[in-house]
């Protein structure tokens, strides 16, 4: 008998997550960043942003974006990290990496690009200067064993960045619930033709671990410090941990 | 959304002022707290040497304390005013960090270039130098005035001859006050040698 996890508010078999919430993906892929823009009113841009800046990242540093999707961070940390540096795509859905490879392509930005998964990441240990996920780790399987492998990858002193849909400031949250399950799934039959995708993302947020149990859990997988922000009244938080010994 | 749109002035002024890096990039990671009140910010030392806006669960290593007549006294230039601000915590990180932010500038002219053009930020900056030295003098004025009304006509401040002489006569008070402080203890060792003696 294998172990159960959820997947949005169902519970299924583990090892059919990755199968589903690849499917998910794939399917929404085409239009992830346009839908992006429409369901945080463009605020995605800033809280990436945000994340970069952050980070402390500085020239020739090596930074690994996992579950980067689209290739938006990329884009913005190989700004960051000049030619002196190097910045690694991965993502372990194939159709969301090829959208993000091929558009950092065609921008002149050369960035490697590796499918892999974030539990097995295929790098040795203490690589990286920094290490950031965003909007991936809720459709992780194992949260735990992903941070340690991130943790693993990390120089002494390099840390990671978690940005992350989160749990909204209480006086917000009918609001946020509404727009959540009755706007965002008819957006995305609107827009991209896909009312399930959508649905599973809502409900995919509100089974991550708040604020709390994320900084906690990042420092039982072993980073010796950790710090969030709440961005948007708490709509989304940027944990970044140290990796200290 | 204030934490990102600091964070982002604060990066920006860093990179206007490049030679802040390597002074702030040794106390990477620290955190210090702010206080002017009603305000206060917590900020972060980033790894690169940049400054951001601190996360909501960040334990402060060192604070800095200005309270509002100080602030007055810093905008004026008075020199003597640093010394006054309250440092706490880790004191070198501070103080480290307060000569760089003291150092730092913010080149708005040329911010102002990029949307309105060199010719036109050139003499809106020149405008506004004017403005802010012709209301700094005109506060100067006022200052005085009030100071001298306060002075002369309705006296509730002291002038600065009198305190001075004051302090003098305080000083001359005090070492006559060690003098016969001594002569006490002399006297004193005197009449206990005395009674021994008679004893």
């Amino acid at each position: 008998m294998t172990d159960k996890t959820h997947f949005g508010f169902q519970t299924v078999e583990e090892h059919e997550k990755a199968r589903k919430v690849g499917e998910v993906f794939h399917s929404v892929a085409r239009k992830y960043d346009l839908m992006n823009d429409v369901m945080s009113a463009g605020l995605h841009r800033t809280w990436k942003r945000f994340a970069v800046e952050i980070s402390g990242v500085k020239a020739g540093d090596r930074v690994l974006d996992v579950a980067g999707g689209s290739g938006d961070l990329s884009r913005l940390f190989s700004r960051k990290v000049g030619s002196e540096g190097s910045v690694v795509l991965t993502d372990i859905n194939a159709s969301m990496l090829g959208v993000g490879r091929d558009r950092l392509m065609d921008e002149g930005v050369p960035v490697p690009a590796l499918q892999c998964d974030a539990e097995k990441l295929p790098f040795p240990d203490q690589h990286f200067d920094c290490v950031i996920v965003a909007f991936g780790l809720r459709n992780m399987t194992h949260k735990d064993r992903a941070l340690a492998e991130m943790q693993r990858v990390l120089k002494v002193g390099g840390r990671l960045l978690v940005l992350e849909f989160s749990q909204v400031w209480k006086p917000l949250a009918p609001l946020y619930d509404a727009y959540s399950f009755k706007l965002l799934p008819l957006m995305g039959k609107l827009l991209a033709q896909d009312a399930a995708s959508y649905q599973y993302l809502a409900e995919s947020i509100r089974m991550h671990p708040d604020q709390e149990t994320l900084k906690q859990m990042m420092l039982d997988a072993g980073f010796g410090k950790v710090d969030y922000y709440n961005l948007s009244a708490g709509v989304v938080a940027l944990h970044k941990g140290w990796k200290t010994v | 959304m204030i934490k990102p749109l600091l964070t982002r002035l604060l990066g920006h002024l860093v990179k206007q002022n490049s030679w802040a890096r390597p002074h702030l990039q040794p106390y990477a990671g620290k955190h210090i707290r702010l206080q002017l009140f009603p305000l206060s910010a917590t900020l972060v030392v980033l790894e690169d040497g940049g400054l951001g806006m601190a996360g909501d669960t960040a334990v402060h290593d060192a604070s800095m304390r200005i309270s509002p007549s100080l602030a007055l006294r810093l905008l004026a230039n008075d020199a003597s005013a640093h010394s006054d601000i309250v440092l706490e915590g880790d004191t070198e990180f501070a103080i480290a960090l307060g000569k760089v932010l003291q150092a730092m500038s913010w080149d708005y002219e040329e911010d102002l270039s990029r949307v309105v053009g060199d010719v036109a930020a050139t003499q809106i900056s020149q405008r506004l130098q004017e403005g802010v030295a012709a209301t700094r003098k005109q506060a100067v004025n006022l200052t005085e005035m009030a100071a001298e009304f306060w002075q002369e006509e309705q006296p509730l401040i002291a002038k600065k001859r009198h305190v001075e002489a004051f302090n003098r006569d305080v000083d001359i008070l005090r070492d006559d006050l060690g003098r016969l402080d001594k002569r006490m203890e002399k006297l004193s060792a005197r009449l206990d040698a005395l009674l021994k003696h008679h004893a």
